[in-house]
């Protein structure tokens, strides 16, 4: 009987890893960081204005800055910055509109995501990659290090491509405003805390 | 290669009566052993299709007998959509054709489901709420949201957001409307009339996609029939809508064979032959092949890879396209209405009874009638005897990764064959393996207990209920291994023992994988060394499963008076099959 206590099922929430330093985090106002988001690092990490962070998504600058641009919204479990014990140089530039889905890794090194872009769940994108604007990388795509990704690109199906001739950014640009109208009214966040944190 | 988990196949008896034994010449059939002492060698091509795990097979009650999906006939219950869900009346698969007419349609780059969605932005809903009410207005799109595809691309919008399937087909690539053969028809009568409001240009080939021409020839042809031979025609008019279930197209394609009516109407019109012209112009279908290549050689060299249509996304289109040239660029591509699927149930080949039927209504995925073979014949797992103990795996972790599972050669290992009973009466099972494997490398088998009891299946709770017994008897056994180290099994007994499964343990020797070792034939030959095929390092048992058990004999309708003499009466039942044990690769060297 001693057998069925210790196989019973617990369900309790993984601590947050929060090692290494914490980071000088620049965010703006209105931007909304969870607390229980991770910003490592040694350099600065700067959110603008009316980005979301969610809980659990990993902000690294061990090798270089991080810049999320505006009205970025970065959902949990991604990890942005990661280095994976590689001696690279540079950071990570995301600019306007950019989202990153759920478990994406965005690497370190001088990497940029461009404005409207959408890199989707478990996307990986290797070090020093240059995403251009309004591309969407679509969930468990893979783009290579180094890689220089053009405009309204769509990366499909194991890596196809193809040119998104939408032409619906306005629009997208108006629904990103109104999820992150709603994400920071759900998302608790508490500035004082973190920055006691930091201090 | 990955060593192989042990697995059990069961071969279905309806590839028994074209079963010939390979690798022996079959010329004298007087030679050949009677047929039940044939071992069945799971290596020959043929087994390939015979062998089945216990899960895909179906299992006859009245012939008491296993059905495989091979032998099994299919009858089609439902059609519908996978996209709606939507059940198609078969009626209107012959008009319509074996794709949805709504609004199913899967992207033409990435075959995703498009929804329809309006190019107009939504309202604001920072604007008042009265304001918020409007609907979003036309014009409308597919767009497919994997890909970002948008039939924009293609040039075609919608008007209204359903019944797109209909829309689509008035539409060709670019938004131009597609003539129907009406249309096609007023259009080409006022331009000989000389009609001041037809339209400026005349019709030219490019008017005429194929679905219209088709329509036209058919037309045609028809009247030109109709004109020469009235009675032919009536014939061939209603070869249009010939099926092959109805009784009078039978009879009709009969006839025409044996040459009872057709032959009469033959022989009246070879007094005068009929004369039958061809087409000759635009309105009766005909047109002039376009031989000049030259503007689609032009698009080719401006376009770049990404913009032609790859092999699969010209296979995944509907054949009947509204196209001219053949499909080459991604902007002929057009989205593509679903394929219907089937809900289909199964009978018996012999006895014509269902086996297996679903659920007409599509969203219920239950069966009415399902005899699956697992509730009627012995589940046998195998597991290698010197498992290492499973221990009690946390939840949410993984199970560990068991060891390698490659068998050494010329070194006996032994396997645990559990059989579990599933009907409710007390089985006997008889085993037989041959003593060697077939193939080149033979393997030598020795079951330790080819005859055995299993209880009867009870009820699941039967077992926590015994529990304490069926401790005390697994404690006994323990406990007679503790006396004389680890237990040991021993021939002739069983090895363990439950409410309705036993289990025995088989013993292999693992030939050697060495070419140069391979004994010479029986006439003396050289034997066969050539290199290793694909599998045959896998050491699979064909074992010969007999099954016996006492049943109810079945009381037949209005014998009511002899039933309660038969209430006494079993029937004794047996069922015998091949089967394929695959133990695992034996390692090389």
């Amino acid at each position: 009987m001693s057998s069925s206590s210790s196989s019973k099922r617990r369900s309790i929430l993984p601590p947050v890893s929060n090692s290494g330093p914490q980071a000088p985090v620049n965010a703006s106002s209105s931007a909304k960081v969870s607390d229980n988001s991770i910003l490592t690092g040694t350099h600065s990490i700067t959110i603008q204005s009316e980005s979301v962070v969610h809980p659990r998504a990993r902000l690294e600058s061990t090798s270089g800055s991080v810049l999320v641009g505006r009205r970025c919204i970065i959902h949990e479990r991604t990890h942005i910055g990661s280095t994976d014990g590689d001696e690279t140089s540079g950071g990570v530039v995301l600019g306007d509109y950019v989202t990153v889905e759920a478990g994406a890794v965005i690497k370190a090194g001088g990497t940029e995501i461009g404005g409207d872009t959408v890199v989707g769940v478990k996307a990986r994108i290797g070090n020093g990659a240059k995403v251009g604007k309004n591309c969407t990388i679509t969930p468990l795509s893979v783009v290579k290090p180094g890689e220089t990704i053009p405009d309204f690109t769509v990366i499909y199906s194991n890596g196809r491509r193809r040119t998104d001739k939408r032409g619906v950014t306005e629009l997208q640009h108006r629904v990103q405003a109104r999820h992150v109208e709603v994400l920071k009214r759900l998302i608790p966040n508490n500035p004082a805390k973190r920055q006691a944190a930091a201090g | 290669m990955a060593p192989l988990t042990p697995y059990t196949y069961i071969q279905c008896p309806c590839s028994d009566t074209s079963f010939s034994p390979s690798g022996a010449p079959t010329s004298d059939d007087k030679t050949e052993p009677e047929d039940d002492d044939r071992t069945f060698d799971p290596r020959a091509p043929r087994a390939n299709y015979s062998l089945y795990p216990l899960e895909y097979l179906l299992y006859c009650e009245d012939c008491h007998q296993i059905r495989c999906p091979r032998c099994v006939n299919e009858e089609i219950v439902t059609y519908y959509c996978p996209s709606c869900l939507f059940e198609v009346p078969s009626s209107n698969l012959k008009t319509e054709g074996n794709r949805c007419t709504r609004s199913c349609f899967q992207c033409p780059i990435c075959i995703g489901p498009l929804v329809v969605t309006s190019l107009e932005a939504p309202p604001e809903p920072t604007l008042l709420a009265a304001d918020n009410t409007a609907q979003p207005t036309g014009p409308y799109v597919l767009t497919c949201s994997y890909c970002n595809w948008s039939s924009t691309e293609i040039g075609i919008q919608f008007d209204k957001p359903n019944g797109i399937y209909q829309q689509l087909a008035k539409m060709s690539n670019g938004g131009k409307p597609r003539l129907t053969a009406k249309e096609f028809r007023e259009r080409s009568r006022k331009e000989k009339e000389g009609d001041p409001e037809s339209p400026s240009s005349p019709l030219t080939n490019s008017d005429v996609d194929a679905e219209l021409q088709f329509s036209q020839l058919k037309a045609f042809y028809q009247s030109q029939l109709n004109e020469t031979n009235p009675q032919a025609a009536a014939g061939l008019g209603s070869l249009a809508d010939l099926g092959i279930s109805s009784p009078g197209s039978l009879s009709r394609i009969m006839s025409m064979y044996t040459g009872a009516g057709h032959g009469a109407s033959h022989k009246q019109s070879r007094g005068r032959l009929p004369v039958m012209r061809e087409a000759r112009t635009l309105d009766e279908g005909f047109q002039e092949a376009d031989l000049d290549d030259s503007a689609l050689i032009e698009k080719l060299r401006a376009s770049a890879f990404e913009d032609t249509a790859s092999t699969d996304q010209r296979l995944a289109q509907q054949p009947s396209l509204p196209s001219h040239h053949p499909l080459l660029f991604v902007d002929d591509l057009r989205p593509i209405p679903y394929l219907l699927r089937t809900k289909r149930s199964k009978r018996c080949p012999v006895c014509r009874h269902i086996i297996s039927k679903p659920e007409s209504k599509i969203s219920n995925p239950r069966f009415r009638i399902r005899l699956i073979a697992g509730s009627y014949i012995p589940t046998i797992t195998v597991r290698p005897f010197h498992a290492p103990e499973s221990h009690n795996v946390p939840s949410g972790l993984r199970p560990p990764v068991p060891a390698e599972l490659w068998l050494a050669p010329h070194r006996a290992s032994q396997y645990v064959l559990t059989f579990q009973n599933p009907i409710f009466e007390p089985v006997k099972v008889t085993l037989a393996a041959p003593a060697a494997t077939p193939g080149r490398f033979a393997s030598t088998v020795t079951v330790l207990c080819p005859q055995f009891d299993i209880s009867a299946n009870t009820d699941m709770w039967d077992d926590a209920l015994k529990e304490e017994g069926e401790v005390q008897l697994q404690l006994q056994r323990r406990r007679a291994g503790e006396d004389g180290g680890p237990a040991q099994p021993e021939p002739g007994k069983i090895w363990e023992r439950g409410r309705n499964w036993v289990s025995i343990v088989v013993e292999v020797v693992p030939a050697s994988l060495r070419l140069d070792g391979l004994p010479p034939g029986p006439g003396g030959e050289e034997p066969d060394r050539s290199p290793l095929k694909e599998d045959e390092d896998v050491l699979e048992i064909p074992m010969f499963v007999r099954v016996e058990w006492e049943a109810d004999t079945r009381d037949d309708v209005g014998s009511s008076t002899t039933t309660r003499d038969n209430k006494e009466a079993r029937e004794k039942r047996e069922l015998a099959y091949w089967c394929v044990l695959g133990l695992g690769r034996i390692a090389r060297g």
